[in-house]
C-alpha cells in the first residue's frame, strides 16, 4: 500500500474544490469509458476509433485518438504528461485527466468495465460510490449469455464441486487464489463451477466474475487456463494441509438412489390433481432444489402438467438453482413430500400408495437409512441419478442441459 | 523496493500517542477477519451497511465484490489520495486500506498483524506486534 503511495505523483494531484455539477459531468465521462472498455474487449482498435470521433470532450478525445492510432498504455500517459494544453490546469481539470487516465488505462489493460468505472469513479470520492454501483446494475439486467461448455478437462470441475460441499471453503479457495487466477482457472470449466464460484461476489461481483471468465476463455490458451487450474489446486491442496479448508467428498455429491427412486416413484403415482395442488402451493424455486433428487421421468411428468407459462418458471429455476449436496436434495424432498400430503389430504381420492411413497420420502432419515441402497458415486453412475440431475428435455422446452443438469 | 516520497512522510507525520490509537482499528480488522472465514465474507456485509467511516465503508463493498490485488489497491489509493488527509486521520487510512488488502487476500490473523503493525513504525511494531499477538489465540 506505502509502495503504490509512495509511486503516487502527488505534485500532479487534482487541489482545491471542483462543483457537484462538474463531479456529476466527470461521472457520466466514467460511464462513457465504461462503455468504451466493454467495446474495446469485443472489437479491440476499431472501438477507440468509433468512440473518438463521437466523443465531443476533447481531454477524452485526445487519449481516444493516441489510442485509434495504436499507442500503448505508456505513450498515451507520456503524451497527457507532455501536452501543453494540459499544463496549467485549475482543480477541475486536473480531476478530468487524473479520471481519464485512470480509466484508459484500465481500458487498455482490457480490465473489465466495472473495474473501469470503479477505478474513475475513486476520484470523486465515496459520494459516487452508490451512483457507480446503480449504474452497473442497470446495466447488468440487459445482459444474456450461453452457458459456458467445458473448455479444458481437468479435476478441477470436480474440485470445485467438492469444495462447494462447504461454501465456506470454496469462497476461502477463491479469495485466497485472487479474483484474476480464480476466474482464469474457472474459464476453462463449464458453466456448473462458474456458478458454484461467482455466487460469493454478489450482484456486481458475480456478473464482473462470470463476464471475466467468458472473456478469458477467449484470450488465453488452454495452455495458460490449464496452467491457472493447476495453480489454483496447487492451492487448494496448500490450504487444505494448513488445515484451512473442508474438502467434502465426491460421493457426497451424488443421491442415494433408492431415494431418488422412491420419490421419482412417488411423483409418477401421484394423480394430476394432487400434483397440480402441490404446485399450485410450492414456489418454482424449492421444487427446482427437490428436482434435483427426481429421475428424468419424473420431470417430464411435472413439467408436462404445468402451463407454458410455468414451465418457464421452473425451468428458470432450475437454471438459476445452485447443485446441492445431498443431504440438502433430501431436504429439498422431505418439505416438497410433506407439502404433497397437506394438498392430498384437502383434496382427498388421492392414490394411497403414492402417499405412503410420500410420506416414507418425508421421513427419510439420511444416506444409509430408510431402506437406502448402497450409496456413491458408483451406484448413482449406474442409476444414472446425480445430484444434478435436473429436466432438460422438458416437453415443450429445447433447452439443452446447462451445467446445473 | 519504495521509493522514497517527501510528500507522503510529511502526510504520515503524526505523534507516538495517536499512532498507539490504531491497536483498536487491527483489532477490529483481526475480528473481521476471523468472522469472513467463520461466516463467509458476505457477512462483512453488516458491517460495511453501519460503519460511518466512509473508506471501510467503500473498501468492503469492493472486497464483497471480489476485488483484490492491484486494482482493489490502486481504487483505494485513490480514494485515499482524493480524501486530501494529514496526520492521524491519513495514517489511519492508510492503515485501514492496507486491511482491506489483508481481507481481501484471506490473509489470516497472524499475518494480517504483521501487515498492520508496521503501520507503528519500526521502533515500536514489535512491542506492538507481541501486544497483539498476545490476544490472538
Amino acid at each position: 500500500m506505502i509502495k503504490a503511495l509512495a509511486a503516487h505523483e502527488w505534485d500532479r494531484r487534482p487541489t482545491g474544490p471542483v462543483s457537484r455539477q462538474k463531479k456529476d459531468a466527470l461521472f457520466e465521462l466514467a460511464c462513457r469509458v465504461a462503455l468504451i472498455s466493454e467495446s474495446a474487449r469485443e472489437t479491440g482498435a476499431k472501438a477507440f476509433i468509433a468512440a473518438a470521433r463521437a466523443e465531443k470532450r476533447k481531454t477524452l478525445r485526445y487519449g481516444l485518438d493516441l489510442l485509434s492510432e495504436g499507442a500503448d498504455w505508456e505513450r498515451v500517459d507520456r503524451s497527457y504528461a507532455l501536452e501543453p494544453l494540459f499544463g496549467e490546469l485549475d482543480a477541475g481539470s486536473r480531476l478530468e485527466i487524473a479520471l481519464i487516465k485512470s480509466g484508459l488505462g484500465s481500458v487498455c489493460r482490457l480490465e473489465h468495465p466495472n473495474i473501469v468505472l470503479r477505478r474513475m469513479t475513486a476520484h470523486l470520492g465515496a459520494e459516487y460510490f452508490d451512483k457507480a454501483s446503480a449504474w452497473i446494475a442497470s446495466r447488468r439486467k440487459r445482459k444474456r449469455r450461453k452457458p459456458l461448455t467445458l473448455l479444458v478437462p481437468g479435476e478441477l470441475p470436480d474440485l470445485v464441486r467438492t469444495l462447494a460441499l462447504d461454501p465456506a471453503s470454496l469462497e476461502r479457495a477463491l479469495r485466497g487464489a485472487g479474483r484474476e487466477l480464480s476466474v482464469a482457472a474457472m474459464a476453462g470449466c463449464a458453466q456448473e463451477s462458474v456458478d458454484l464460484a461467482k455466487g460469493f461476489f454478489g450482484p456486481i461481483g458475480s456478473g464482473t466474475f462470470e463476464d471475466d471468465a467468458e472473456f478469458v476463455r477467449n484470450r488465453l490458451s488452454g495452455d495458460e487456463i490449464a496452467q491457472a487450474q493447476a495453480a489454483f489446486i496447487e492451492l487448494v491442496r496448500g490450504l487444505e494441509q494448513g488445515g484451512e479448508l473442508d474438502l467434502g467428498t465426491e460421493d457426497d455429491f451424488y443421491n442415494d438412489p433408492a431415494y431418488v427412486n422412491e420419490l421419482t416413484r412417488a411423483v409418477m403415482s401421484l394423480d394430476d390433481k394432487s400434483l397440480k395442488a402441490t404446485f399450485a402451493a410450492k414456489d418454482k424455486k424449492s421444487l427446482a432444489l427437490a428436482m434435483q433428487g427426481m429421475e428424468p421421468s419424473a420431470h417430464d411428468r411435472i413439467l408436462g402438467l404445468l402451463a407454458k407459462r410455468e414451465t418457464k418458471r421452473l425451468l428458470d429455476a432450475i437454471d438459476d438453482a445452485a447443485i446441492l449436496p445431498r443431504r440438502e436434495v433430501l431436504e429439498a424432498g422431505r418439505a416438497l413430500a410433506k407439502t404433497v400430503i397437506a394438498a392430498a389430504e384437502k383434496i382427498k381420492g388421492a392414490p394411497r400408495d403414492a402417499i405412503e411413497r410420500f410420506a416414507r420420502i418425508r421421513d427419510w432419515a439420511s444416506v444409509g437409512t430408510g431402506g437406502a441402497a448402497p450409496t456413491g458415486g458408483a451406484a448413482a453412475a449406474e442409476t444414472g441419478v446425480p445430484a444434478t440431475s435436473v429436466a432438460a428435455s422438458a416437453p415443450g422446452s429445447d433447452r439443452k442441459p446447462t451445467g446445473k443438469s | 523496493m519504495i521509493r522514497w516520497s517527501a510528500e507522503l512522510a510529511k502526510r504520515l507525520a503524526c505523534g507516538d500517542d495517536e499512532k498507539r490509537a490504531l491497536g483498536p482499528l487491527i483489532r477490529r480488522f483481526v475480528d473481521l477477519s476471523r468472522k469472513s472465514k467463520r461466516e463467509g465474507w458476505q457477512a462483512l456485509e453488516a458491517e460495511a451497511a453501519s460503519t460511518d467511516d466512509s473508506l471501510l465503508k467503500v473498501g468492503l463493498r469492493l472486497v464483497l465484490e471480489g476485488l483484490s490485488g492491484d486494482p482493489l489497491e490502486d481504487i483505494l489509493a485513490t480514494y485515499l489520495i482524493t480524501a486530501d488527509e494529514k496526520g492521524w486521520p491519513f495514517l489511519r487510512a492508510c492503515a485501514t486500506v492496507e486491511g482491506l488488502l489483508s481481507l481481501a487476500e484471506g490473509d489470516d490473523a497472524s499475518l494480517m498483524i504483521r501487515k498492520l503493525a508496521a503501520y507503528y513504525g519500526a521502533d515500536r511494531a514489535l512491542a506492538v506486534l507481541q501486544e497483539l499477538e498476545g490476544g490472538t489465540p
